[in-house]
């Protein structure tokens, strides 16, 4: 029995395709995980600000015309998905060593990122779970993480992608599913989880990254005890209310702490059963990475009933404000807020709408916006805007001093589909109305303005969910994307399109670069293909 | 799409697991009201007893093999009484009841509005009046009801009639000026069908200009300033334009 249990396993979680004699070897020192990227991309946003800043300025304005594709890898090896007829890689690559972890629900690829032919391939098979995305992989050492859709970490060999160990950490019976890339930081492996169909409370767990021990869990939503409870009608609506924790956090070396963004609060739309703020979902939270206890919050989204699930990138920067040195954080906010604040604190410097919309009557004394319960889903139908970006990256050029994010302008109606006491799961639905413009925005985070935007043609409404990410370079470059398979080369300071290349799909992952064998490389996803650029002769 | 095919293509790509048993569910519905209801809320979402919809027993069960022994016993030392003496069958029912008030609850495909009707007519008379037939005539929303097939299709329409030839443009070259329908337009190409039915496709450059109109400038205004009692107003009075 023993030994079909071990047979199973062995079929169920198969590596293909054994490493080639001439592979690059991978052992990434721990100290270089999170740094500023240039020769590897270590973590999901390349290092721990968030950024996506690289200070490589070998491709530069001056030679666009030479950038030439060095190969493409294409999935060809997995079929049709639940729910998604070919696959979509949303993952961010890292790579170490000359060699790219890649990543798609329930499969992770090496690939050697001189050729771009595959070292080797983990197909995972699920017990359940959304196959909605995976953004990617971590690694430490030797040792990649990957996260699997019904909520296995499962631990590989970075080099053959054999299994060291794997965990369990949410039931996927729950409606939990994950698509998070997890995050390395020490001695700390930060894993977050996603599912918001079933009015279950979001967590953040952080394991040991050589055992894969638990060592602390902290919980998006209150517990007994706690002050923060007033915030919840009771403690069944608090146990019950969301938060998931979708999206990788950033930190802060010097302080100790790790920025983590909250999703959206249970039930979604039907916000008649949780009067309240509702805490911490919707938040912004440092927690501190030994103990993950919460140092401050700051609620970007109080009481939200419109999915506004707060998921984008915290984003790290130093800058001077009336003569002093700052550390600050800012975030472009799913609920179409721009959100700057000091991150030692907490407190605001800057809390101000970057898309158009009329759902709030103004700030709280802590900065945080009111809503107006008539832009509430109601029966009847209730206008308030669509989502005003969503989870591909932004990015902030300390060079410009500017934040840059691919937002929609946009409107819907929403509907609430259960108007009882007592609703449960999303409670209601919205449907969109009118023209949805996707719009890509450089903004002054230390005055919330745009400084420029480029709103990008097409007859069709933009799809919300799915939409390049950004990369910020040295030599004034930021690419991006539309949502008609162009992937566009921007001037950082003021927006004009320097290049662009029709591929055969929208990116969809993303973007990261760095010097390999004293080249230049763009790397990013698109629909089912891994695409890598460099200068050209 | 059917509301039944939606409904199973969002359990699939959402991963909701085993289907509930419809049919089951129906002979559970008086047996869950008679013996469970009065603790757990009639759909099972709590009363003085817990919601059962968030439970790990149901979540964890697919057509009884859990729950079906677990009823037998009850908790009685935590006031949950044992149904020992209900037949197999009936516990069965009752708990294809419950993971149907689970489905309901997280297959959002199988969602559906409520009466949206909430609206005045006369005040939505009188906005038509005083906001439409600037463009349009009494003609042309004579019977505008009759077009929709429920009345959240004719509160989408009336306020964005979204259409393929929405947008039109002139594209100014040196070899002159063609106007039509856009038909896709992105930073780097445009193309339009214009009026004689050809075909054209642009890449935008220097020496090309391109003039974008929009049919729907005015409902785009609506889109951005519409109030909800306004909303609810107007819809309550052209549904009544059968």
């Amino acid at each position: 029995m023993k030994l079909l249990a071990g047979l199973c396993m062995a079929v169920v979680a198969m590596a293909v395709a054994g490493t080639s004699l001439h592979a690059p070897v991978v052992s990434l020192d721990p100290d270089l995980i999170g740094k500023a990227p240039v020769t590897n991309w270590t973590t999901f946003n390349g290092d721990y600000t968030g950024q996506r800043y690289s200070t490589l300025t070998q491709i530069d304005a001056t030679n666009l015309n030479r950038l030439s594709l060095q190969w493409v890898y294409r999935i060809s090896n997995v079929g049709a998905q639940r729910g998604a007829p070919v696959p979509i890689i949303k993952c961010t690559p890292l790579e170490v060593n000359g060699v790219l972890y890649m990543t798609i629900p329930d499969h992770a690829w090496a690939i050697n990122a001189r050729t771009g032919s595959p070292l080797w391939h983990y197909d995972w098979v699920d017990h359940g779970g959304h196959l909605i995305g995976q953004r990617g992989v971590a690694i430490w050492k030797s040792t990649v993480f990957f996260q699997t859709p019904d909520n296995w970490l499962i631990a590989l060999d970075a080099n053959t992608g054999k299994e060291v160990w794997k965990k369990n950490y949410a039931d996927a019976r729950k409606q939990y599913f994950s698509t998070a890339a997890p995050l390395i930081v020490m001695n700390h492996l930060i894993v977050g989880v996603g599912g918001d169909a079933m009015d279950m409370p979001g967590f953040l767990d952080s394991f040991d990254p050589a055992t894969g021990d638990l060592q602390w869990t902290w919980w998006s939503t209150p517990r007994k005890g706690d002050p923060a409870l007033k915030t919840w009608p009771n403690e069944t609506a608090s146990e019950h209310g969301g938060g998931m924790t979708w999206m990788p956090g950033t930190y802060d070396p010097a302080l100790n702490l790790l920025y983590w963004p909250t999703g959206n609060t249970n039930p979604v739309f039907a916000g008649q059963g949780r009067p309240g703020a509702n805490l911490w979902t919707e938040s912004i939270v440092a927690l501190d990475l030994d103990t993950g206890k919460l140092k401050w919050y700051f609620q970007v989204s109080p009481h939200d009933t419109h999915d506004f699930d707060n998921t984008t990138a915290p984003i790290l920067f130093d800058r001077e404000v009336d003569g002093k040195p700052e550390k600050l954080l800012a975030q472009a906010a799913r609920n179409g807020f721009f959100v700057t604040l000091d991150r030692v604190t907490g407190t605001h410097l800057v809390v101000k709408p970057y898309v158009p919309l009329d759902y709030s009557s103004g700030l709280s004394p802590n900065g945080e916006p009111i809503p107006i319960p008539d832009k509430d889903p109601s029966v009847g139908g209730s206008i308030n805007i669509v989502n005003a970006t969503n989870w591909p990256a932004p990015s902030y050029s300390p060079k410009t001093g500017l934040m840059y994010v691919n937002s929609v302008e946009g409107k819907a109606i929403y509907y609430l589909t259960d108007d009882s006491d007592k609703p449960s799961g999303y409670g209601g639905t919205g449907v969109g109305i009118g023209r949805q413009v996707r719009v890509l925005q450089a903004i002054d985070p230390l005055k919330g303005d745009a400084v420029w935007k480029h709103a990008y043609p097409n007859v069709n409404g933009a799809p919300s969910t799915v939409g390049a990410s950004i990369l910020a370079t040295a030599s004034n470059l930021l690419i991006s994307g539309d949502d008609q398979k162009n992937v566009i080369v921007f001037r950082a300071d003021n927006g004009q399109i320097l290049w662009h290349h029709e591929l055969n799909a929208n990116e969809s992952g993303g973007i990261v670069t760095y010097l390999l064998d004293g080249k230049q490389y763009i790397v990013f996803g698109a629909g089912d293909s891994l695409y890598a650029w460099s200068l050209g002769k | 799409m059917t509301p039944t095919q939606r409904a199973a293509a969002t359990r699939t790509f959402l991963g909701l697991g085993t289907e509930p048993d419809k049919a089951a569910a129906a002979r559970g519905a008086p047996l869950f009201a008679q013996n469970c209801a009065f603790c757990h809320g009639e759909k099972a979402r709590g009363a003085t007893g817990p919601s059962l919809i968030t439970s790990d027993v149901v979540l964890g069960d697919d057509h009884g093999e859990r729950l079906v022994p677990f009823l037998r016993k009850g908790i009685p030392e935590k006031g949950m009484p044992a149904f020992a003496t209900i037949p197999e069958q009936q516990l069965t029912d009752i708990v294809e009841f419950l993971h149907l008030q689970v489905e309901d609850v997280a297959n959002r495909g199988a969602y559906h509005v409520l009466n949206i009707l909430v609206g005045n007519a006369v005040k939505g008379k009188a906005y038509v009046e005083n906001h439409c037939m600037v463009c349009h005539t009494a003609e042309r929303l004579a019977h505008f009801a009759s077009k929709y097939s429920s009345p959240e299709q004719l509160q989408r329409n009336w306020i964005w009639p979204a259409r393929d030839e929405a947008l039109t443009a002139d594209v100014k070259t040196a070899g002159g000026t063609v106007s039509g329908t856009v038909t896709q337009i992105s930073d780097f190409r445009i193309s339009l069908v214009t009026e004689s039915g050809e075909t054209k496709t642009f890449d935008r450059g220097p020496g090309v200009a391109v003039q974008i109109h929009d049919r729907l400038e005015a409902h785009e205004q609506i889109v951005m300033t519409l109030g909800n009692d306004d909303m609810h107003d107007v819809t309550a009075y052209l549904e009544t334009l059968k």
